[in-house]
């Protein structure tokens, strides 16, 4: 058995503070959902575990096994085992998809991995994925739709067989079927050697990848932990409730810009 | 011929396994190592073309010394060429080309010199097409001037260049396409990548002298930066003399975004593996242009080196 742990996790961008002390444990075996308002700190916490340079922590520790984790580049952290499914994936051009595939696969042996197995267990996940078939061939994620970076993320984590995944709205841009397939991608990893921290808004994701642990994040630290019943709590009544925690919400969605020549300003 | 050359060529052609290859090794002017068909000549220092079936030809530019030659393709002739430059250290290879009336001239041309110079013109009569691929990741500072001149109605010069420069390499490339006659079509593409302090200037300049209606320049330019240690200039020029032409050109010098590199990171390439993987693929674009398999395949394996 394999365990992350994440002790009084501060963490700042620039000047701000997101994370204030951050406490959470997570062993093989196990999925964690992380529920929250917006701009609370979810995404900031898995982009902190994978290494993501616009974070800085000024507090805390992340260990994976008792080994630092703060102490590694972002790709000893992946070597290490670390898997972050992102929100937004990246594009690159000119890189395809296969090419990058084969080199993060090989970027974990010793022996670089035979052309044939690699295209046979290439094929093999893309066709259980429902993905393109000339997905391979296509540039990293470019030109690809939101749920096909969703799917390709799922893919890579597959191919990769991290012990612990970060998936982060892993959900968010995919259809009803599509959400189907990657929660049942998701369910196939499980085992004793493999753990997950999930980052969702919506019950569907966790009615279909059931978590063993639920967590509330707000105002950068987890206020409540349980299970799921929690969930379908924050379903049916929102966050509101958390204020009586004695706790403010920021949300911090995305507002409609009013241009002051046609807006209605005032009206 | 030397062990050394035959070893920094053989990714290329295997002149010991491939006996059936057409070749010329010209070491300097004296020292010319040949295996011609019948329908090419050489004499009096001129390469002369004169198949009248597509013929795939190998020149290998190996001089420790200045080198010189003349390269003509007789009308309607049809070429694949691909070319080597093993320039050592102060060389300097003079190479002037001359594409007769409708004759077609595919070329790719690998730069494994020394510190060295080239510098060449391509001169095109009517109808007459050529397509270069440039592959310039050689180890060292290099110059290169690479001059096209459309000399004749409807000829055509379509030229890609994919650059490296690296650990404090000083690499300076002028491409430039004049259009001398109407309904002449000019395109480049020149794309570089910078890192460990090194230094590329890529002037790319297109110019249609008066008079030559109908005719077309098109240009970009791109190149990217590892770091802030590095130097940039993408410079294109566009001389236009006439007013029934069409003409474009884009220029972008930018530093690697570093949100790839933490992307292919986080997959658990080293920070090396990772800006070698994003340098071959902004280096790709160049080849995805071509519209000709062999320069194609060249190019792809050539960039495939990239770093390794």
């Amino acid at each position: 058995m394999s365990t992350l742990k994440i002790e009084n996790l501060h963490v700042e961008v620039g000047e701000k503070e997101i994370l204030k002390g951050l406490n959470l444990e997570i062993n093989t075996g196990e999925v964690h959902a992380i529920m929250g308002p917006n701009g609370n700190g979810k995404s900031t916490l898995l982009s902190t575990i994978m290494g993501h340079p616009k974070y800085t922590v000024t507090q805390g520790k992340i260990t994976l096994d008792g080994q630092d984790v703060l102490a590694m580049s972002v790709d000893e952290r992946a070597r290490a085992g670390l898997f972050l499914g992102m929100q937004y994936p990246q594009e690159i051009p000119g890189i395809t998809n296969s090419d990058f595939l084969r080199a993060a696969i090989n970027a974990k042996r010793d022996e670089p991995i035979s052309l044939f197995k690699f295209i046979r267990t290439l094929d093999k996940n893309i066709e259980e994925l429902g993905m393109d078939e000339n997905l391979a061939h296509r540039y990293l994620n470019e030109g690809f739709s939101g749920g096909e970076k969703k799917r390709n993320e799922i893919l890579q984590m597959k191919l990769l067989q991290p012990r612990f995944a970060l998936l982060d709205e892993i959900d968010s841009g995919l259809d009803v079927d599509a959400l189907r397939v990657v929660a049942g991608a998701i369910n196939s990893m499980r085992s004793d050697e493999f753990g997950c921290i999930m980052v969702s808004h919506y019950e569907r994701m966790f009615e279909l990848v059931k978590p063993t642990h639920v967590h509330v994040l707000v105002q950068g630290q987890i206020v409540m932990s349980g299970g799921y019943e929690l969930v379908e709590k924050i379903d049916q009544e929102g966050y509101e409730w958390v204020k009586e925690l004695g706790y403010d919400i920021e949300q911090n969605e995305r507002q409609p810009i009013i241009l002051e020549a046609c807006g209605k300003k005032g009206q | 011929m030397q062990a050394q050359l035959l070893s920094k060529i053989k990714p290329i052609i295997d002149l010991q396994q491939d006996q059936l290859s057409y070749y010329m090794i010209l070491s300097s002017q004296s020292s010319i190592e040949t295996r011609l068909p019948q329908d090419v000549l050489f004499q009096d220092g001129v390469l002369m073309f004169q198949n009248k079936k597509p013929l795939t030809f190998y020149m290998i530019y190996a001089g420790d010394e200045d080198l010189h030659i003349d390269i003509h393709f007789q009308a309607y002739c049809q070429v694949n060429l691909i070319e080597i430059r093993v320039l050592s250290s102060n060389c300097t290879l003079h190479k002037t080309m001359k594409l007769d009336e409708g004759a077609t001239v595919h070329a790719f041309s690998e730069n494994l010199s020394e510190s060295a110079k080239s510098l060449e013109d391509v001169y095109l009569q009517a109808y007459a097409n050529c397509q270069y691929g440039y592959s310039e990741l050689s180890d060292d500072a290099f110059e290169g001037r690479y001059h096209f001149y459309l000399d004749g109605p409807e000829a055509n010069a379509k030229v890609r260049t994919a650059i490296l420069s690296k650990n404090q390499e000083n690499k300076h490339y002028e491409i430039l396409i004049q259009h001398n006659q109407p309904m002449t079509y000019g395109q480049m593409d020149n794309y570089g990548v910078v890192k460990d302090k090194g230094r590329l200037v890529i002037d790319g300049i297109g110019t249609i002298t008066k008079g030559q209606h109908g005719s077309s320049a098109h240009q970009t330019n791109k190149i990217m930066m590892f770091d802030e240690s590095c130097y940039a200039c993408a410079n294109p020029y566009l001389y236009i003399d006439d007013y029934d032409v069409q003409a474009s050109h884009a220029a972008a010098v930018g530093k690697m975004d570093e949100e790839h590199l933490y992307y292919l990171q986080s997959r658990g390439l080293t920070k090396k593996q990772a800006m070698q993987l994003i340098t071959y693929g902004y280096l790709m674009p160049v080849v995805e242009v071509i519209d000709n398999d062999m320069i194609k395949k060249h190019f792809e394996q050539s960039l495939s080196k990239v770093g390794a």
